[in-house]
């Protein structure tokens, strides 16, 4: 499903006199099937915007199209299932939402709340807890009694089991070791190659470069670039008025650039960063 | 050096679980030190921090803190030693002003109101938020919080600041403010800072890295020792290092010395090569 957002405002306490602007004027495209990214300075307004494509917020003013649905201002809270079936939120630390006495249940929630019969769900339930990497003995355990980095999983899975369309992730990883980031991020880059589009909220530039096909940054609620990793990353405008934090290897290529070295682009993973090291070196 | 921690054969297993989440471990912190403690989720790390603050009690072994061995009788006392930060700001804070907020721990201790007004205003300058003291904690942004909790626990004048995660909720520009203010502070104030994390970047500003595993130390010494280990890092759940991680996919083709080298050693080399072609 392509998601329109057309000159979308969004106003927090429109009446009063603390009114701020969550949104100011955004109109872009997120392609379908794709991995896109969304980054901006924590209260930029990433998270508000994210909200509006199911609906958990409306517009104050401007429109939002996803697939054949349209959300306006005057759209309300009625009808909104069908919707929010397409399109899956994961919370950032989602493990906070489990509450059911046992993770089967915990993941059942989401489809029967869509109208799934029990038998589905429970199917669904054993497909997806296998999905995030977990064993499907933890199903009978309370999920309480998991670790952070397996509650975090039953959420996702509890996302994942209604079989959404679009997956919106805001910060799936904060707080996760190394080895369990990986392992999520694989996980959503599979679930992108098997047909789902997948929206990422980040602050892990790296994880933009390794995984996303399309990025957006946001500042001050206003979407001040749009495009792949790798063109954003080299926009100089951005750059210069310190608007974006590079990856890593990019920062690092562009530090050499005063040793010696020319980039006629920041190379943004560590495999292109080498690969343009060696070329300059050996000289070919 | 004057060692301020000292640990020695501990154990600990949770309640019903298999398997023990501290084995047999000993350490020394010493006193001004910064030590980082990583490792992945579950290798061992907040149960040892919980340990030492008397959270919890030890199976057997003993922790000594500042000179005197914690059992149940002095484990107050030897709290009022130790500060802890911990990883989400939002769930540390009690009062309605950040002035009333950093009070808090101090009205705990039972400190009269005119030397608590002024111990307050002197923690809220060390961490340079003076000007937020009388803001609702709410309104801060993420950094802004882990700042005022660090002075509700410099308030209290403890000698070992634990810091739990302490900045993995926080963005970049965030992280790396709270962490240069530790530094700053822990040279002003001659503190003792443990800091836990299973972010390898983040141990750069301290002087020794111990490994967990399984409830073990698997490593212990300098940053630029425990980096060397590369790519075998992955094995405890860490993150190779940045600059070790492009080493490897070069030393094929080009010439660079062998060990660990930071940002700036490898630039050198790299430029040094550069002007030799």
């Amino acid at each position: 499903m392509e998601i329109t957002f057309e000159h979308v405002t969004h106003s927090y306490n429109p009446n009063s006199p603390t009114a701020n602007l969550g949104l100011d004027d955004v109109s872009f495209k997120i392609q379908d099937k794709k991995f896109t990214a969304i980054v901006g300075q924590t209260g930029s307004g990433k998270s508000t915007l994210v909200r509006h494509i199911n609906a958990l917020l409306k517009p104050t003013s401007g429109t939002i199209t996803v697939g054949d649905r349209v959300i306006t201002p005057e759209t309300n809270n009625k009808n909104l299932k069908p919707l929010r079936k397409q399109v899956g939120m994961v919370f950032q630390f989602p493990e906070s939402q489990l509450f059911e006495d046992t993770v089967e249940k915990d993941i059942m929630f989401g489809p029967m709340n869509f109208g799934a019969s029990a038998d589905d769900a429970r199917e669904s339930a054993h497909k997806m807890i296998k999905l995030v990497g977990l064993d499907e003995s933890l199903l009978e355990q309370s999920p309480f009694d998991l670790s952070g980095g397996q509650m975090r999983r039953v959420a996702i899975a509890g996302v994942l089991a209604s079989d959404p369309e679009t997956i919106i992730l805001d910060e799936p990883t904060a707080g996760l070791d190394p080895v369990g980031r990986q392992e999520i991020m694989d996980l959503f880059k599979s679930l992108q190659q098997d047909g789902k589009t997948i929206i990422l909220i980040t602050h892990n530039m790296d994880d933009v470069a390794n995984y996303a096909e399309e990025m957006a940054v946001i500042h001050r609620g206003k979407l001040i670039a749009q495009g792949i990793p790798q063109e954003v990353f080299n926009n100089q405008e951005l750059l210069k008025e310190d608007l974006l934090t590079l990856p890593k290897s990019a920062a690092f290529a562009k530090e050499l650039t005063e040793k010696g070295f020319s980039f006629e682009k920041l190379p943004i993973t560590i495999n292109e960063l080498g690969t343009e090291i060696e070329q300059q070196l050996n000289g070919d | 050096m004057e060692k301020i921690i000292s640990i020695k054969d501990l154990n600990y297993t949770y309640p019903e679980a298999k398997r023990s989440a501290i084995k047999n471990l000993s350490l020394d912190i010493y006193k001004n030190e910064w030590l980082s403690i990583v490792g992945k989720n579950g290798s061992g790390k907040s149960t040892l921090t919980k340990l030492i603050d008397g959270l919890i009690e030890a199976d057997s072994g003993t922790i000594e803190v500042a000179g005197q061995i914690i059992n149940e009788e002095n484990i107050w006392e030897a709290r009022t030693k130790i500060g802890i930060i911990f990883q989400n700001p939002d769930h540390q804070f009690v009062g309605a002003t950040v002035e009333d907020d950093v009070a808090f721990g101090l009205e705990n201790q039972g400190m009269p109101r005119e030397e608590m007004v002024k111990a307050v205003d002197e923690a809220l300058i060390l961490v340079k938020m003076a000007d937020f003291k009388e803001r609702d904690p709410q309104s801060l942004s993420g950094g802004q919080k882990q700042r005022v909790a660090i002075a509700g626990v410099l308030a209290t004048k403890p000698q070992i600041v634990i810091m739990d995660e302490s900045t993995s909720m926080l963005d970049p520009d965030g992280r790396k403010t709270v962490l240069n203010l530790v530094q700053q502070l822990r040279s002003q104030q001659d503190l003792t800072i443990i800091s836990i994390t299973h972010d390898i970047e983040e141990t750069e500003l301290s002087q020794r890295i111990v490994v967990l595993n399984d409830g073990q130390i698997v490593s212990d010494g300098k940053p630029e020792e425990i980096y060397d280990l590369g790519a075998d890092l992955q094995k405890f759940g860490l993150e190779e290092p940045f600059t070790s991680e492009l080493v490897s996919t070069l030393r094929d083709t080009i010439k660079l010395p062998d060990g660990y080298l930071n940002e700036e050693e490898l630039k050198e080399q790299l430029w040094k090569l550069h002007s030799n072609m």
